[in-house]
């Protein structure tokens, strides 16, 4: 193919298409017009043109394809395996389910308020803690569980055993949020906050800072300055512990997990991360005692998908009534029409339509 | 149709559907700001009672927040229960929307995905509408642990029996990125361990410099760099198995004997004339490669058809019928034995170099072969050729072309030099794994060294012990600016734009036009001085607009918040996380007092004045 004849072919294209192509070729490419996305795209691939040429041909052919069986509701268009297979809805090798697609009824089924439930611990909150009585503990569960209920009551054992409790967080909004609610729990008294611009009752019990002034704190005692609210340390809580993969503050997590006392019990909160065993097992390696790993992946509310169509048309964009786990390409039907019909639709203005 | 749906269509649709309350996931702060003008004209009101609700919680939260009671969303949000949520509000709005949502007031809030981390208020629904999003100056996709943070926020335990995530179509969406992201598995995270210089001081305030190296060790980094290297290690005691059949020979380092053996004679044709530079041994060989001569090559065996001499070089050639009924040409040394057995060849002037019968007749031959055959013994005289070069001369130097061992060495050198590398190249991965952190360390107390923080030994100069005590980003300029006096006599407002500037990190365009002079000069300075140590530090961006915003807010105490916002065309969140971050900056000055009291004393000025208005209100 000619240099003009590739641009001819990539202007034929509608603007859905070309975005396909740019992913991964071109930086921010939904923020350029048509024109500019091709001379881009062509920028780019000027190494390497013999894989945008098969990457096009491969979408130009799911394309004709699709518009030449006409699609009904029931069945599943196989798309090449080859074209672009990790941006793929649907992956090329999966077998599709022979269930029949969830209908739209069943999606709703449930939807409202709960009657009212006493409250009772899950079995993972009394695991976490039970086992932070005699080590660190990592606690790796989805968002909503409730991780703050852990949080509150091993605070509230510490205190009761007269020891103090160190309450992390990344940000100083959730800091400020945890202070009120921490306040409204313990009483005011009770509850400190020490932030990069805000001091207050610096010596109770229960102190709540961002984690690098909890850094800091042990910076300095680790340089000889006394600081009792450290002797009498019990517990020290890292919520959103996760940030420890944050480019540009991770680092304070690790410094403030090595240096943070020994006799003082460590609860790591975080959202699922892909490796909690890693981060657990790092800290029995460097702590007195064994670190326990508590983590489920299951969530409390469960979670259903949807597709929305711009027309308001709405349906399941799972075949499933729940997640799918493990199986990204069991997409509804019903979705993937709509979506196709979705990318078709989003053609250049001006630009008849098939 | 239009590429996405319209923020009152959506609204209505997911009340309609009780899909509410939701949080709508934006791909801007823009957006966020558009869809809530898209419902001043809208028909979709609350009723009365919802609406008086509404008004009753904007009440409390405004007595203790004064700063919102003009908002521009406030009609918006109490007629349709809709709020928008995003950096570029104040705090306090945040805190607002999020107390409203929590007390069950609201519809839909209108919010970044930014944000979706750091937020603590679920809803029965999300509305997802893009799939990816923009870090630092560029988007990229979600990962799959973000798009199950954002789908998180569906679901309130307690409020819901199931909760929604719904994909709605924009330009800019893959719904493969999604798809992936609700149903596989969070991505394993990293360590991003960095070793700045205030983490260097500070550890060698409180350690000897003998004991990093052991402090480092204790880093998740280093943890991570150990699986890797174990791996490593495992592959390693592979190929040690694997390199056994490959012992010491004749030579013990055969392979590098041989290496060089073989180098040194393969850049002889090249270089000098022929003849020259056969080797003795394949000379004397030559004689005996006469037409019908069993001989053994480097993949099986074969009869010699004819030997003759290249065109070019004039290097000894042989003609070999191989097993198959293949006839290759190959070069005499390539011959690796010659065997004791000859067989009667008729030979012809032309292809394939004997009559068809003595080809038949050795193929059969060949065939039949017995797999034991003696070797011919050669004797190699050691004076039949003069060996005058240098090249030859080395080679003479080789115990290899007449060692016993040397078809053994010729047969396995490929696959051994391989192993040996691989051993090789894993050998130093894993020494660099187990390294790395202490290289990087060490590199950081040069430079440190180099600018007088601490002494040869490692130790903390005095300029060092203060220094120590400025723990943020740009540390190296900021302390060299201070040992420069850059700020002496310089007053609090001057202070604060320097801080203000070199505190923020964000590229977003905004205007202020009027700088003081002073503060102009003094910003040239630090950014010479920051260009002078980008070899140790990346620069600030040093914005001057950003300079003088926080400037005026300190040099003018009549100035209010809102007078303070029309300066600037920069959103009402960014100058207050500005203004928070330059406090931050400024309370680290303010540690420096025993050593650096003038500079403190105008820090602690400068932190009271910015302590004001909306400041001060916050928590
Ligand atoms: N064992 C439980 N039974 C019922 N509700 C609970 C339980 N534990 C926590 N919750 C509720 O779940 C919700 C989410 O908890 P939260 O701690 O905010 O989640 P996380 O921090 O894990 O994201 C809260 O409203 C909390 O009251």
């Amino acid at each position: 193919m000619t240099t003009d004849e590739l641009e001819k072919l990539l202007a034929q294209q509608p603007v859905a298409v070309l975005h396909r192509l740019a992913r991964g070729r071109v930086q921010r490419h939904f923020r350029a017009g048509k024109r500019r996305l091709i001379e881009l795209i062509l920028q780019h691939s000027s190494q390497n043109r013999a894989g945008l040429e098969s990457d096009l041909q491969a979408l130009v052919g799911e394309r004709q394809s699709r518009a030449q069986q006409p699609i009904s509701p029931a069945q599943t268009t196989r798309r090449p395996a080859a074209a672009l297979p990790k941006r793929m809805p649907s992956r090329g090798g999966e077998p599709e389910s022979s269930e029949p697609a969830v209908s739209l009824a069943a999606w709703f089924e449930g939807i409202g308020v709960p009657p009212p439930q006493p409250f009772v611990p899950d079995p993972w909150q009394e695991e976490a803690l039970a086992a932070l009585s005699d080590t660190d503990v990592v606690v790796s569960v989805p968002t909503g569980s409730g991780k703050t209920y852990v949080a509150v009551e091993a605070a509230c054992r510490a205190m009761e055993d007269n020891r103090s409790v160190i309450y992390t967080s990344p940000l100083k909004a959730l800091s400020n949020t945890k202070y009120t609610e921490f306040s409204r729990i313990f009483g005011a008294d009770k509850v400190g906050i020490l932030t990069g611009d805000r001091q207050e009752n610096g010596q109770a019990p229960l102190l709540i800072m961002t984690t690098e002034i909890l850094r800091n704190l042990l910076y300095d005692a680790a340089s000889g300055e006394i600081d009792v609210r450290l002797d009498t340390l019990g517990l020290v809580i890292l919520d959103e512990s996760q940030y420890i993969a944050d480019p540009e503050r991770g680092v304070v997590w690790e410094e403030t997990i090595i240096f943070s006392p020994s006799q003082a019990k460590l609860l790591l909160l975080s959202a699922s991360i892909g490796n909690p065993q890693d981060i657990a097992d790092w800290l029995t390696s460097i702590r007195p005692t064994a670190c326990r790993l508590v983590r489920h992946s299951k969530r409390t509310v469960p979670l259903r998908a949807g597709y929305l169509h711009p027309n308001g048309k709405l349906t399941p964009l799972f075949k499933t009534l729940g997640i799918p786990y493990g199986h990204a390409g069991q997409l509804h039907p019903e979705a993937k029409r709509l979506f196709f019909e979705y990318e078709e639709e989003t053609l250049p203005s001006g630009r008849p339509r098939r | 149709m239009p590429p996405s749906i319209h923020p009152v269509d959506l609204i209505a649709a997911l009340r309609q559907k009780h899909l509410t309350p939701v949080i709508v996931f934006l791909t801007s702060r823009r957006a966020c700001d558009e869809a809530m003008e898209s419902f001043d004209h809208a028909d979709i009101v609350l009723p009365p009672v919802r609406q008086d609700a509404i008004a009753a919680a904007l009440e409390r939260v405004i007595a203790q927040y004064p700063s919102i009671a003009e908002h521009p969303l406030i009609p918006t949000v109490r007629r349709i229960g809709v709020a928008a949520h995003h950096a570029g509000h104040l705090p306090s709005w945040k805190i607002a929307v999020e107390e409203l949502m929590r007390q069950g007031c609201l519809d839909a809030v209108f919010a970044t995905t930014t944000l979706a981390a750091g937020v603590d208020f679920p809803a029965r629904t999300v509305v997802i509408t893009q799939s990816s999003i923009r870090k630092s100056r560029d988007f990229t996709d979600l990962t799959i642990g973000e798009v199950q943070q954002i789908a998180g926020r569906a679901g309130r335990r307690g409020k819901d029996q199931v909760g929604f995530a719904v994909v709605t179509p924009s330009p800019y969406i893959d719904l493969g990125v999604l798809t992936k992201g609700f149903t596989g598995h969070p991505e394993a995270i990293d360590s991003q361990f960095t070793i700045s210089y205030p983490m260097v001081l500070n550890l060698l305030k409180a350690h000897p410099h003998e004991q990093i190296q052991a402090i480092l060790a204790k880093s998740f980094a280093q943890f991570q760099l150990n699986q890797r290297a174990e791996l490593l290690e495992r592959k390693l005691d592979a190929l040690h198995i694997q390199m056994e059949p490959f012992g010491p020979r004749v030579c013990t380092d055969w392979i590098t004997q041989w290496q060089t053996f073989d180098q040194a004679r393969r850049q002889k044709p090249s270089r000098h004339q022929i003849r020259r530079h056969e080797s003795p041994e394949v000379s004397a060989r030559f004689h005996f490669l006469t037409p019908g001569r069993v001989v053994g090559l480097t993949r099986g065996r074969g009869i010699v058809l004819r030997q003759y001499r290249s065109k070019g070089q004039k290097s000894p050639m042989v003609t070999v019928l191989r097993p198959n009924g293949a006839v290759t040409e190959c070069p005499a040394p390539s011959v690796s034995e010659v065997f004791d057995r000859v067989f009667d060849c008729e030979e012809a002037p032309v292809y394939p170099w004997c009559t068809t019968e003595t080809f038949d007749e050795l193929s059969h031959q060949l065939a039949e072969l017995p797999t034991r055959v003696p070797v011919l013994p050669i004797l190699v005289s050691k004076d039949s050729e003069p060996l005058p070069d240098a090249i030859v001369q080395s080679l003479g130097d080789f115990p290899c072309p007449t060692c016993p061992s040397r078809p053994a060495c010729q047969k396995d050198f490929e696959t051994a030099s391989r192993l040996r590398q691989e051993q090789q190249r894993h050998t130093k991965s894993i020494q660099a794994l187990r390294t790395s952190l202490w290289h990087r360390f060490q590199e950081r107390v040069e430079v440190l060294q180099k600018f007088g923080y601490l002494t040869s030994h490692a130790q903390l100069t005095s300029e060092g012990e203060w220094a120590r005590l400025i723990r943020i980003d740009h540390s190296l300029l900021i302390t060299e600016l201070i040992r420069a006096e850059a700020f002496s006599g310089a007053d609090p407002s001057v202070l604060t734009g320097i801080m203000a500037s070199i505190a923020h990190d964000d590229d977003r365009p905004g205007a202020f036009p009027r700088i003081s002079s002073g503060l102009s000069s003094l910003l040239g300075q630090v950014r010479k001085l920051g260009e002078s140590l980008s070899p140790y530090e990346d620069p600030p961006l040093l914005r001057a607009d950003v300079a003088a915003l926080a400037e005026r807010w300190i040099a003018d105490p009549a100035l209010t918040w809102i007078g303070l916002c029309r300066l600037t065309t920069m959103a009402e969140g960014d100058i207050y996380r500005l203004l928070a971050r330059t406090l931050e900056f400024l309370s680290q000055i303010h540690t420096l007092k025993a050593t650096h009291p003038g500079l403190a004393d105008s820090a602690s000025q400068a932190i009271a004045l910015i302590r004001r208005g909306v400041l001060e209100e916050l928590p």
